[in-house]
Protein backbone atom coordinates (compact mmCIF):
# COMPACT_ATOMS: atom_id res chain seq x y z
CA UNK A 1 0.00 0.00 0.00
CA UNK A 2 1.36 3.67 -0.72
CA UNK A 3 -0.59 6.55 0.56
CA UNK A 4 0.03 9.13 -2.01
CA UNK A 5 -1.09 13.00 -2.05
CA UNK A 6 -3.05 14.00 -5.52
CA UNK A 7 -0.31 16.87 -5.54
CA UNK A 8 2.22 14.91 -6.03
CA UNK A 9 0.69 12.98 -9.26
CA UNK A 10 3.45 14.22 -12.07
CA UNK A 11 2.57 13.35 -16.15
CA UNK A 12 5.52 12.40 -17.98
CA UNK A 13 5.66 15.04 -20.95
CA UNK A 14 7.28 12.17 -23.24
CA UNK A 15 4.90 9.30 -22.71
CA UNK A 16 2.42 10.91 -20.35
CA UNK A 17 1.91 8.38 -17.75
CA UNK A 18 1.51 9.47 -14.09
CA UNK A 19 4.33 9.43 -11.86
CA UNK A 20 4.67 9.90 -8.35
CA UNK A 21 7.05 12.93 -7.83
CA UNK A 22 9.34 11.90 -5.30
CA UNK A 23 11.47 15.03 -5.30
CA UNK A 24 14.81 15.09 -6.10
CA UNK A 25 15.42 12.92 -9.32
CA UNK A 26 11.86 11.59 -11.37
CA UNK A 27 12.75 8.83 -14.10
CA UNK A 28 9.22 8.18 -15.76
CA UNK A 29 8.29 4.73 -14.41
CA UNK A 30 6.97 3.83 -18.07
CA UNK A 31 9.14 5.41 -20.55
CA UNK A 32 12.72 5.77 -18.58
CA UNK A 33 12.48 9.58 -19.06
CA UNK A 34 14.26 11.76 -16.75
CA UNK A 35 11.49 14.35 -15.67
CA UNK A 36 12.84 17.51 -15.08
CA UNK A 37 16.23 17.11 -14.12
CA UNK A 38 17.15 20.65 -13.27
CA UNK A 39 15.54 20.99 -9.87
CA UNK A 40 17.18 24.22 -8.71
CA UNK A 41 16.69 26.19 -11.58
CA UNK A 42 13.11 25.16 -12.98
CA UNK A 43 12.05 27.99 -14.69
CA UNK A 44 15.57 29.11 -15.89
CA UNK A 45 16.06 27.11 -19.17
CA UNK A 46 13.02 28.52 -20.18
CA UNK A 47 13.41 31.98 -19.42
CA UNK A 48 16.87 31.52 -21.08
CA UNK A 49 15.38 30.22 -24.29
CA UNK A 50 12.67 33.09 -24.25
CA UNK A 51 14.60 35.78 -23.78
CA UNK A 52 17.05 34.58 -26.84
CA UNK A 53 13.61 34.32 -28.90
CA UNK A 54 12.84 38.28 -28.45
CA UNK A 55 16.21 39.19 -29.07
CA UNK A 56 15.76 37.69 -32.21
CA UNK A 57 12.45 38.80 -32.78
CA UNK A 58 13.93 42.56 -33.00
CA UNK A 59 16.13 42.13 -36.15
CA UNK A 60 12.74 40.05 -37.86
CA UNK A 61 10.87 43.20 -37.47
CA UNK A 62 13.11 45.74 -38.73
CA UNK A 63 15.27 43.74 -41.96
CA UNK A 64 13.77 42.89 -45.01
CA UNK A 65 11.65 39.83 -45.19
CA UNK A 66 11.39 39.49 -48.51
CA UNK A 67 13.40 41.76 -51.27
CA UNK A 68 12.00 41.62 -54.70
CA UNK A 69 13.80 41.62 -58.02
CA UNK A 70 12.34 43.10 -61.00
CA UNK A 71 15.31 44.18 -64.16
CA UNK A 72 18.09 44.62 -60.88
CA UNK A 73 15.65 47.32 -58.66
CA UNK A 74 15.66 45.62 -55.64
CA UNK A 75 13.25 45.99 -52.94
CA UNK A 76 12.85 44.81 -49.53
CA UNK A 77 9.64 44.48 -47.40
CA UNK A 78 9.77 43.98 -43.76
CA UNK A 79 6.71 41.72 -41.96
CA UNK A 80 4.73 44.55 -41.17
CA UNK A 81 5.13 46.17 -44.72
CA UNK A 82 4.26 43.14 -45.84
CA UNK A 83 1.04 42.96 -44.09
CA UNK A 84 0.46 47.01 -44.72
CA UNK A 85 1.07 46.05 -48.97
CA UNK A 86 -1.53 42.96 -48.93
CA UNK A 87 -4.14 45.34 -47.00
CA UNK A 88 -3.69 47.66 -49.42
CA UNK A 89 -4.20 45.95 -52.48
CA UNK A 90 -7.32 44.46 -50.66
CA UNK A 91 -6.37 41.15 -50.16
CA UNK A 92 -7.60 41.24 -46.11
CA UNK A 93 -7.84 37.79 -44.88
CA UNK A 94 -3.90 36.80 -46.69
CA UNK A 95 -2.96 40.00 -44.67
CA UNK A 96 -4.82 39.19 -41.47
CA UNK A 97 -3.23 35.61 -41.67
CA UNK A 98 0.13 36.74 -41.87
CA UNK A 99 -0.98 39.11 -39.41
CA UNK A 100 -2.00 36.36 -36.69
CA UNK A 101 0.51 34.33 -37.96
CA UNK A 102 3.71 36.86 -37.75
CA UNK A 103 2.99 39.65 -35.47
CA UNK A 104 0.16 38.50 -32.91
CA UNK A 105 0.88 34.83 -32.33
CA UNK A 106 5.07 35.57 -31.39
CA UNK A 107 3.87 38.39 -29.55
CA UNK A 108 1.27 36.72 -27.57
CA UNK A 109 3.09 34.12 -27.10
CA UNK A 110 6.11 35.47 -25.10
CA UNK A 111 3.45 37.85 -23.07
CA UNK A 112 1.86 34.85 -21.92
CA UNK A 113 5.06 32.58 -21.33
CA UNK A 114 6.36 35.46 -19.22
CA UNK A 115 3.43 35.95 -17.36
CA UNK A 116 3.30 31.99 -16.83
CA UNK A 117 6.99 32.09 -15.45
CA UNK A 118 6.85 34.99 -13.30
CA UNK A 119 3.40 33.68 -12.03
CA UNK A 120 5.22 30.36 -10.79
CA UNK A 121 7.89 32.18 -8.77
CA UNK A 122 5.71 34.81 -7.25
CA UNK A 123 1.76 34.38 -6.99
CA UNK A 124 0.73 37.32 -8.65
CA UNK A 125 -3.08 37.70 -10.01
CA UNK A 126 -5.71 35.13 -8.31
CA UNK A 127 -5.77 33.38 -11.37
CA UNK A 128 -7.31 29.35 -10.97
CA UNK A 129 -4.46 26.94 -11.51
CA UNK A 130 -7.00 25.31 -14.32
CA UNK A 131 -6.88 28.42 -16.46
CA UNK A 132 -3.23 28.50 -16.35
CA UNK A 133 -3.15 24.95 -17.44
CA UNK A 134 -5.23 26.18 -20.50
CA UNK A 135 -2.86 28.88 -21.10
CA UNK A 136 -0.06 26.81 -21.66
CA UNK A 137 -2.09 24.51 -23.64
CA UNK A 138 -3.00 27.26 -25.94
CA UNK A 139 0.39 28.41 -26.52
CA UNK A 140 1.32 24.77 -27.43
CA UNK A 141 -1.25 24.51 -30.00
CA UNK A 142 -0.52 28.00 -31.98
CA UNK A 143 3.15 28.28 -31.45
CA UNK A 144 4.64 26.62 -34.53
CA UNK A 145 1.73 28.17 -36.82
CA UNK A 146 4.11 31.52 -36.81
CA UNK A 147 6.49 29.47 -39.02
CA UNK A 148 3.63 30.25 -41.62
CA UNK A 149 5.72 33.44 -43.26
CA UNK A 150 8.79 31.71 -43.23
CA UNK A 151 7.63 28.91 -45.59
CA UNK A 152 5.83 31.59 -47.47
CA UNK A 153 8.79 33.17 -48.17
CA UNK A 154 10.74 29.78 -48.90
CA UNK A 155 7.93 28.64 -51.78
CA UNK A 156 8.09 32.39 -53.17
CA UNK A 157 11.96 32.07 -53.57
CA UNK A 158 11.52 28.42 -54.82
CA UNK A 159 8.78 29.70 -57.26
CA UNK A 160 9.94 33.21 -58.62
CA UNK A 161 13.48 32.89 -59.91
CA UNK A 162 14.16 33.96 -63.43
CA UNK A 163 16.59 36.05 -65.18
CA UNK A 164 15.05 39.43 -64.74
CA UNK A 165 12.47 38.55 -61.83
CA UNK A 166 13.73 37.36 -58.37
CA UNK A 167 12.37 37.02 -55.14
CA UNK A 168 15.00 36.27 -52.72
CA UNK A 169 14.53 35.74 -48.86
CA UNK A 170 15.87 38.54 -46.50
CA UNK A 171 17.34 39.12 -43.34
CA UNK A 172 14.53 38.78 -41.49
CA UNK A 173 13.61 34.75 -42.43
CA UNK A 174 16.29 33.59 -40.72
CA UNK A 175 15.82 35.65 -37.69
CA UNK A 176 12.61 34.96 -37.49
CA UNK A 177 12.88 31.25 -37.60
CA UNK A 178 15.52 31.62 -34.85
CA UNK A 179 12.69 33.35 -32.90
CA UNK A 180 10.00 30.91 -33.70
CA UNK A 181 12.25 27.86 -32.90
CA UNK A 182 13.56 29.16 -29.44
CA UNK A 183 10.18 30.49 -28.61
CA UNK A 184 9.11 26.94 -29.70
CA UNK A 185 12.37 25.23 -27.04
CA UNK A 186 11.03 27.58 -24.37
CA UNK A 187 7.31 26.27 -24.53
CA UNK A 188 8.78 22.61 -24.16
CA UNK A 189 11.32 23.56 -21.53
CA UNK A 190 8.70 25.07 -19.44
CA UNK A 191 7.49 22.94 -16.47
CA UNK A 192 3.66 22.32 -16.17
CA UNK A 193 4.07 20.66 -13.15
CA UNK A 194 4.75 24.25 -11.44
CA UNK A 195 1.70 25.74 -12.11
CA UNK B 1 -5.61 8.44 -2.03
CA UNK B 2 -4.12 5.12 -1.97
CA UNK B 3 -2.91 2.68 -4.48
CA UNK B 4 -1.47 -0.72 -4.45
CA UNK B 5 1.78 -0.72 -6.16
CA UNK B 6 3.31 2.33 -8.99
CA UNK B 7 1.34 -0.10 -11.56
CA UNK B 8 -1.96 0.60 -10.61
CA UNK B 9 -0.97 4.62 -11.73
CA UNK B 10 -1.54 3.57 -15.26
CA UNK B 11 -5.24 3.68 -14.24
CA UNK B 12 -4.81 7.49 -13.32
CA UNK B 13 -5.21 9.99 -16.56
CA UNK B 14 -4.39 13.82 -15.89
CA UNK B 15 -5.87 15.56 -18.72
CA UNK B 16 -4.05 16.83 -21.22
CA UNK B 17 -5.61 20.31 -21.42
CA UNK B 18 -6.08 21.44 -17.89
CA UNK B 19 -4.01 19.06 -15.53
CA UNK B 20 -7.34 17.64 -13.59
CA UNK B 21 -6.75 14.10 -12.21
CA UNK B 22 -9.50 11.68 -13.19
CA UNK B 23 -9.63 7.88 -13.13
CA UNK B 24 -9.57 5.78 -15.94
CA UNK B 25 -13.10 3.41 -16.12
CA UNK B 26 -13.90 1.26 -18.92
CA UNK B 27 -15.67 1.90 -21.92
CA UNK B 28 -17.56 0.96 -24.57
CA UNK B 29 -15.89 0.18 -28.04
CA UNK B 30 -15.25 2.72 -30.14
CA UNK B 31 -16.24 5.62 -27.42
CA UNK B 32 -14.13 8.43 -25.71
CA UNK B 33 -13.70 9.25 -22.52
CA UNK B 34 -14.07 13.34 -21.74
CA UNK B 35 -12.76 15.72 -18.73
CA UNK B 36 -15.11 16.66 -16.83
CA UNK B 37 -13.53 20.38 -15.97
CA UNK B 38 -12.63 21.29 -19.77
CA UNK B 39 -14.25 19.03 -21.78
CA UNK B 40 -10.71 17.30 -23.73
CA UNK B 41 -10.97 14.03 -24.85
CA UNK B 42 -8.86 11.63 -22.59
CA UNK B 43 -8.49 8.68 -24.17
CA UNK B 44 -10.45 6.61 -26.27
CA UNK B 45 -11.07 2.72 -26.63
CA UNK B 46 -10.38 1.27 -30.00
CA UNK B 47 -10.18 -2.40 -30.09
CA UNK B 48 -8.71 -1.90 -33.76
CA UNK B 49 -6.69 0.72 -32.78
CA UNK B 50 -3.21 -0.96 -34.44
CA UNK B 51 -4.96 -2.48 -37.45
CA UNK B 52 -6.46 0.62 -38.39
CA UNK B 53 -3.28 2.57 -37.32
CA UNK B 54 -1.30 0.45 -39.39
CA UNK B 55 -3.81 1.23 -42.54
CA UNK B 56 -3.50 4.56 -41.88
CA UNK B 57 -0.33 5.35 -41.71
CA UNK B 58 0.60 3.15 -44.65
CA UNK B 59 -2.02 5.39 -47.20
CA UNK B 60 -0.12 8.42 -45.07
CA UNK B 61 3.50 6.98 -45.88
CA UNK B 62 2.11 6.64 -49.63
CA UNK B 63 0.45 10.08 -50.35
CA UNK B 64 4.14 11.33 -48.78
CA UNK B 65 6.23 9.65 -51.28
CA UNK B 66 3.45 11.02 -53.89
CA UNK B 67 3.45 14.37 -52.75
CA UNK B 68 7.70 14.29 -52.93
CA UNK B 69 7.71 12.87 -56.21
CA UNK B 70 5.60 15.31 -58.69
CA UNK B 71 5.47 18.98 -58.76
CA UNK B 72 2.94 20.88 -55.81
CA UNK B 73 1.92 24.02 -58.14
CA UNK B 74 2.94 25.60 -61.41
CA UNK B 75 3.13 28.99 -61.96
CA UNK B 76 3.47 30.72 -65.41
CA UNK B 77 4.83 34.20 -65.28
CA UNK B 78 5.19 36.03 -68.72
CA UNK B 79 5.25 32.88 -70.64
CA UNK B 80 8.00 31.39 -68.31
CA UNK B 81 6.84 28.53 -66.41
CA UNK B 82 7.94 27.66 -62.67
CA UNK B 83 7.02 24.46 -60.37
CA UNK B 84 7.63 23.76 -56.78
CA UNK B 85 8.29 20.72 -55.18
CA UNK B 86 9.20 20.05 -51.44
CA UNK B 87 12.86 19.46 -51.53
CA UNK B 88 12.58 22.65 -54.18
CA UNK B 89 11.66 24.66 -51.39
CA UNK B 90 14.39 24.11 -49.36
CA UNK B 91 17.67 23.60 -51.51
CA UNK B 92 17.01 27.24 -53.07
CA UNK B 93 17.33 28.58 -49.58
CA UNK B 94 20.95 26.30 -49.21
CA UNK B 95 21.66 27.98 -52.92
CA UNK B 96 20.71 31.44 -52.17
CA UNK B 97 23.05 30.96 -48.67
CA UNK B 98 19.96 30.92 -46.20
CA UNK B 99 21.43 27.65 -44.46
CA UNK B 100 19.92 28.35 -41.27
CA UNK B 101 16.43 28.44 -42.50
CA UNK B 102 17.11 26.30 -45.29
CA UNK B 103 17.69 23.47 -42.53
CA UNK B 104 15.01 24.66 -40.36
CA UNK B 105 13.06 24.08 -44.00
CA UNK B 106 14.44 20.49 -44.62
CA UNK B 107 14.02 19.24 -41.36
CA UNK B 108 10.46 20.47 -40.53
CA UNK B 109 8.79 20.02 -43.89
CA UNK B 110 10.87 17.02 -45.15
CA UNK B 111 12.32 15.07 -42.70
CA UNK B 112 10.32 15.36 -39.77
CA UNK B 113 7.20 14.36 -41.11
CA UNK B 114 8.78 11.30 -43.35
CA UNK B 115 10.39 10.07 -40.52
CA UNK B 116 7.23 10.50 -38.37
CA UNK B 117 4.84 8.27 -40.32
CA UNK B 118 7.56 5.74 -41.01
CA UNK B 119 8.04 5.42 -37.46
CA UNK B 120 4.03 5.28 -36.97
CA UNK B 121 4.28 2.29 -39.08
CA UNK B 122 6.75 0.47 -37.91
CA UNK B 123 5.28 0.99 -34.92
CA UNK B 124 2.05 -0.44 -36.12
CA UNK B 125 2.68 -2.80 -37.97
CA UNK B 126 5.01 -4.53 -35.00
CA UNK B 127 1.89 -3.98 -32.65
CA UNK B 128 -0.59 -5.46 -35.05
CA UNK B 129 1.87 -8.55 -34.86
CA UNK B 130 2.32 -8.33 -31.15
CA UNK B 131 6.08 -8.09 -31.80
CA UNK B 132 9.14 -7.08 -29.99
CA UNK B 133 8.18 -5.00 -27.12
CA UNK B 134 11.10 -3.41 -26.19
CA UNK B 135 11.63 -1.65 -29.63
CA UNK B 136 7.70 -0.66 -29.25
CA UNK B 137 8.65 1.20 -26.43
CA UNK B 138 12.02 3.11 -28.32
CA UNK B 139 9.57 4.09 -31.10
CA UNK B 140 6.84 5.61 -29.02
CA UNK B 141 9.45 7.63 -27.29
CA UNK B 142 10.97 8.71 -30.68
CA UNK B 143 7.56 9.93 -31.98
CA UNK B 144 6.93 11.40 -28.69
CA UNK B 145 10.06 13.52 -29.68
CA UNK B 146 9.37 14.21 -33.36
CA UNK B 147 5.66 14.93 -33.34
CA UNK B 148 5.91 18.55 -32.06
CA UNK B 149 8.57 19.64 -35.15
CA UNK B 150 6.18 18.00 -37.94
CA UNK B 151 4.83 21.03 -39.72
CA UNK B 152 3.58 19.50 -43.03
CA UNK B 153 0.43 20.87 -42.12
CA UNK B 154 1.79 24.42 -41.44
CA UNK B 155 3.58 24.09 -44.85
CA UNK B 156 0.07 22.90 -46.84
CA UNK B 157 -1.49 26.23 -45.60
CA UNK B 158 2.09 28.57 -46.10
CA UNK B 159 1.48 27.05 -50.20
CA UNK B 160 -2.32 28.54 -50.18
CA UNK B 161 -1.33 31.56 -48.86
CA UNK B 162 1.82 32.19 -51.09
CA UNK B 163 -0.39 31.17 -53.83
CA UNK B 164 -3.02 34.10 -52.78
CA UNK B 165 -0.55 36.31 -53.06
CA UNK B 166 0.98 35.00 -56.69
CA UNK B 167 -2.87 36.00 -57.97
CA UNK B 168 -2.27 38.59 -60.48
CA UNK B 169 1.15 37.98 -61.08
CA UNK B 170 0.70 34.36 -62.23
CA UNK B 171 -0.86 31.49 -63.84
CA UNK B 172 -1.35 29.24 -61.22
CA UNK B 173 -1.88 25.51 -61.87
CA UNK B 174 -2.03 23.12 -58.96
CA UNK B 175 -0.35 19.64 -59.21
CA UNK B 176 -0.97 16.18 -58.22
CA UNK B 177 1.16 16.22 -55.84
CA UNK B 178 -0.73 19.27 -54.03
CA UNK B 179 -3.65 17.27 -53.36
CA UNK B 180 -1.44 13.87 -52.39
CA UNK B 181 0.37 16.49 -49.67
CA UNK B 182 -3.13 17.68 -48.82
CA UNK B 183 -4.25 14.02 -48.06
CA UNK B 184 -1.10 13.46 -46.39
CA UNK B 185 -2.11 16.02 -43.96
CA UNK B 186 -5.53 15.26 -42.67
CA UNK B 187 -3.69 11.63 -42.45
CA UNK B 188 -0.98 12.75 -40.40
CA UNK B 189 -3.78 15.30 -38.31
CA UNK B 190 -5.59 12.08 -37.34
CA UNK B 191 -2.84 10.22 -36.53
CA UNK B 192 -0.93 12.42 -34.37
CA UNK B 193 -3.43 14.30 -32.91
CA UNK B 194 -6.84 12.26 -33.14
CA UNK B 195 -4.88 8.84 -31.34
CA UNK B 196 -3.18 10.25 -28.54
CA UNK B 197 0.19 8.69 -27.78
CA UNK B 198 -1.37 7.79 -24.33
CA UNK B 199 -3.52 5.51 -26.30
CA UNK B 200 -0.63 3.48 -28.05
CA UNK B 201 0.66 3.08 -24.44
CA UNK B 202 -2.25 1.86 -23.46
CA UNK B 203 -2.63 -0.45 -26.19
CA UNK B 204 0.70 -1.68 -26.05
CA UNK B 205 -0.04 -2.25 -22.04
CA UNK B 206 -3.10 -4.47 -22.81
CA UNK B 207 -1.23 -6.69 -25.82
CA UNK B 208 2.13 -7.53 -23.87
CA UNK B 209 -0.30 -8.67 -20.64
CA UNK B 210 -2.76 -10.73 -23.05
CA UNK B 211 0.57 -12.25 -24.01
CA UNK B 212 1.88 -12.69 -20.37
CA UNK B 213 -1.57 -14.48 -19.29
Amino acid sequence: MIEIDEKDLIRCPICEAVNINKGKTNICRRCGTHIYKHHKFRTEKSWAYLITAIIAYIPANLYPMLITSQFGHREGSTILGGVILLWEHQSYPIALVIFFASIMIPILKFLILIYLLISVKYPLGKDKKINKHKLYYFTEIIGPWSMIDVFVVAILAALIHMNNIQIIAGTAATAFALSVFFTLLAAHAFDEQLI
Amino acid sequence: MKIENEDELDKIIICPKCYSIHQEVPIKDGSKALCSHCNAVLYRYDSNLAKNGLALSLTALIFFVLANMFPLIKVDILGIEQYLTIPKTFLVLFDSGFFIVGFFAMFLIFVFPLLLILLYTVLFFILYLKLAKPLSKQLLILISHIEPWSMAEIFLVSILVSLVKLIGYAQIHIGVSFWALAAYVILDIYITRHIHISEIWMLRNRIYEDDRN
